[in-house]
């Protein structure tokens, strides 16, 4: 007999943190975590002259490039109570996000100018590099968008579905066969995850840190090093399995560095992933994680992830005499 | 309907609340004191251990290679093996209880153990999901938990901040203090006076007790035979002298064979930084003779009846859940939560029952579901650290990415 199909509840409607719909909005809506305007994404290209088509497409995926915001937006947060009306204010009500999206240039309009320029020119510094190193580069520009990482670390899997052919289509323009990332965020969602959402980029999928090994040979060395300490990032290390590249590259530039007790695929998260919904979490955990670092006796804590990057500094005391910098910045002053 | 669609409200869930309580109170552990201090001497103290100890017996990460199969096998096995492991009891001379849910569970405890009684118990986090020592409490029963640990919690009316070492957040000052409380006399700040004073006062409730109250960390099926891991003593004792002996254990922890089951119980007291317990017991039934004619007669020196509760309460929904079947494998030795870096900060409060990312999967099946275990789903930082250590690779981060999915999707659990 048959039997009456039962009507199944599988959906609710859900609230979450007004945080996570406004990045997912504003992935969605502008191509970008924080609404930055393709312009102020690609402007340190300009004078470049890179090439829109290539076979080794630059991806920036905007990440070094909204640092400063996000700083700026995890500051708001930290002084407010994200359920307030002030903050709801402050930060756009949901409703009024879809017409709208964030401006983040409006919100932030404090953001130092120097912490804007360090995170812009990142990216030129790893372009320069790589051409150092004697790769050609070519870059989408102004078209280039973000990969969609957060949108995958924060669970809207749907949407991410939706909008990753929208990042192929950007990339596949360019008629690249290797796209190499500056973060590993974006590596690994490019890499493992868009096939689980049945997009096949048909590119080789590289990092910054591996273009660099295999011509490593070629590598300036490094004036006047202090010494360095590494600090591995979690994707880098445990997803994509990059570890001993980074201290073959350090060795190659005639730097020396030390090791913490926790490195390698044993690495201890910077705390970053959680800083938009739990801020002060997030902070007190990259204070342990520069303690850890700092333990070596080093000067220089190097890392080659912006998230990593933007929490390590975060954690940092006022005129600390320890610097956190990104293996960018720090090969860059081998050609600088 | 489904298993998590229960009290589902209709209306739009607004987590922001949840967010907001769950972000002070994380915040608020994050500033404790005894916590950082505590942990980060827990830590370090687990790490150089666990290497000594995984060096002298290199033969253990292949040993949780052959446990993960055997774990493998039993979840898709669960059914068979569960009514395997109550005929099995049975035989022992033992009876075997199912209980689908919490409820049901405590019912039969309450048919069993009635009121009035005094109960010794081990230490177990069943018991915990359960929170079966309020609820024998409330039935009038007089409880004592008798790991030193739970405890101090006991009389702290704290919760376990670690699976292994509940009261892992509680420095000797403290517990001085909760004691000289407690014993009516001064009792100094010294760990070996500390647990003297216990000892003196649990060794009289383990003889005057009328049900002695354990779980169970692996069970097999074949023999029935329970195995009970443990350092302090305090087990043998509880399950041992009273008349009476009731296990509780999750339906997750029965394995088809006992040698299986040693497996098992070696890696798992590995990972758990020990290269050997200081006991470890095997329970199979009743105490018996047969000394007298060759008639065997129950109740000799230890308990005459032994019950044995199998809890479900979610473990079956997990276990034909393909995307969380895995968390399934935890054999709750610990080790990730010493590699978290939440946990390191905030401890236990990364948590509601069980601890930490494995934990949090745990929780949204056994203790809250999906909405209420939300703001911990996104407290996890997926930075994949407890994989490296987990001696079953049981993947974490990738269950935590589905429950946000989960979440974010709208979807219910089914």
């Amino acid at each position: 007999m048959a039997t009456q199909p039962v009507e199944a509840q599988n959906h609710v409607e859900r609230k979450l943190p007004a945080t996570l719909e406004i990045i997912r909005g504003n992935i969605l809506k502008h191509g970008n975590p924080l609404a930055l305007k393709g312009t102020e994404v690609g402007s340190w290209a300009k004078g470049m002259n890179l090439p829109k088509t290539g076979d080794l497409l630059f991806y920036t995926g905007g990440e070094y490039q909204l640092l400063p915001f996000i700083d700026s937006l995890v500051k708001t947060m930290t002084v407010m109570d994200q359920g307030s009306k002030a903050f709801s204010m402050m930060i756009g009500a949901r409703n009024i996000l879809d017409k709208v999206g964030i401006s983040a240039e409006k919100m932030y309009a404090s953001v130092l100018a120097s912490d804007k320029e360090r995170f812009q020119t990142i990216c030129g510094k790893a372009a320069g590099l790589l051409q150092s190193l004697g790769y050609q580069l070519c870059y989408s520009g102004d078209e280039e968008l973000y990969s969609g990482a957060l949108l995958y670390e924060l669970g809207y899997w749907d949407d991410l579905k939706e909008y990753a052919p929208r990042v192929q289509q950007v990339i596949q323009k360019s008629g690249a066969k290797t796209l190499v990332c500056l973060s590993p965020h974006a590596a690994e969602v490019l890499k493992f995850v868009y096939p689980k959402v049945g997009i096949d980029l048909n590119v080789e999928i590289k990092t910054f840190v591996e273009l660099v090994w295999e011509k490593r040979h070629n590598l300036k060395p490094v004036p006047n090093a202090p010494t360095v300490v590494i600090h591995d990032s979690c994707r880098l290390a445990r997803e994509l399995h990059i570890t001993q590249e980074l201290r073959d590259i350090l060795t190659a530039s005639g730097v020396q560095f030390r090791e913490a007790q926790q490195h390698g695929e044993w690495t201890t998260c910077c705390g970053g992933p959680t800083k938009i919904v739990f801020p002060q979490l997030s902070h007190t955990m990259a204070g342990r994680r520069v303690d850890e670092l700092k333990a070596t006796g080093a000067d220089l804590i190097l890392t080659s992830c912006p998230y990593c990057l933007s929490a390590l500094e975060g954690a940092l005391e006022k005129n600390d005499k320890n610097q956190v910098i990104d293996l960018i910045e720090f090969l860059y002053r081998g050609i600088a | 309907m489904s298993f998590f669609q229960r009290g589902q409200k209709q209306e739009a869930e607004d987590l922001q609340d949840e967010f907001n309580d769950y972000t002070k109170y994380l915040e608020q552990a994050s500033d404790d004191e005894n916590i950082r201090k505590a942990i980060s001497r827990a830590v370090k103290a687990y790490r150089e251990t666990t290497s000594k100890t995984m060096a002298r017996y290199p033969h253990t990460p292949e040993l949780a290679a052959e446990v993960r199969e055997i774990k493998n096998y039993s979840v898709a096995h669960q059914k068979e093996l569960l009514k395997q492991a109550m005929e099995s009891v049975e035989r022992n001379h033992g009876k075997a209880f199912y209980a689908k849910d919490k409820n049901q569970a405590l019912m039969i405890a309450k048919e069993i153990i009635g009121t009035g009684k005094t109960v010794v118990k081990g230490k177990s986090m069943l018991g915990e999901e359960l929170h079966i020592r309020e609820f024998l409490e409330n039935e009038g029963n007089d409880v004592w938990e008798t790991d030193l640990g739970e405890f101090i919690l006991q009389l702290k009316k704290d919760r376990p901040m670690h699976i292994l070492s509940p009261a892992i957040h509680v420095p000797r000052e403290k517990v001085a203090e909760i004691f000289s409380d407690f014993f009516k006399k001064e009792v100094e700040p010294d760990i070996a006076k500390e647990v003297a004073v216990v000892r003196e006062f649990m060794r009289d409730k383990y003889f005057s007790a009328d049900v002695g109250i354990s779980g169970s960390n692996v069970v097999a099926a074949d023999t029935g035979a329970f195995v009970i891991i443990e350092n302090e003593g305090n087990v043998r004792l509880a399950t041992s002298a009273p008349p009476i002996h009731l296990l509780f254990v999750g339906i997750e922890k029965i394995v088809p064979t006992f040698q299986d089951a040693m497996k098992v119980a070696e890696v798992t007291w590995r990972y758990a930084q020990y290269p050997i317990p200081a006991y470890v017991s095997i329970i199979t039934g009743p105490s018996k003779t047969g000394d007298i004619e060759k008639v065997t007669t129950y109740g000799a020196h230890g308990p005459r009846e032994f019950y044995v509760i199998f809890v479900d309460n979610g473990r079956s929904a997990m276990a034909d859940h393909d995307d969380y079947k895995q968390a399934l494998h935890c054999l709750r030795c610990g080790g990730c939560m010493y590699e978290c870096p939440v946990f390191e900060v905030v401890a236990g409060h990364f948590g509601e029952t069980y601890l930490g990312g494995i934990g949090t999967i745990w929780d949204v099946f056994v203790a809250g579901g999906l909405d209420k275990e939300a703001p911990q789903i996104y407290s996890c930082l997926r930075c994949g650290r407890c994989v490296e250590r987990c001696g079953m690779q049981i993947n974490v981060p990738d269950m935590i990415g589905k429950l946000r999915n989960q979440l974010t999707s709208g979807q219910v659990l089914d």
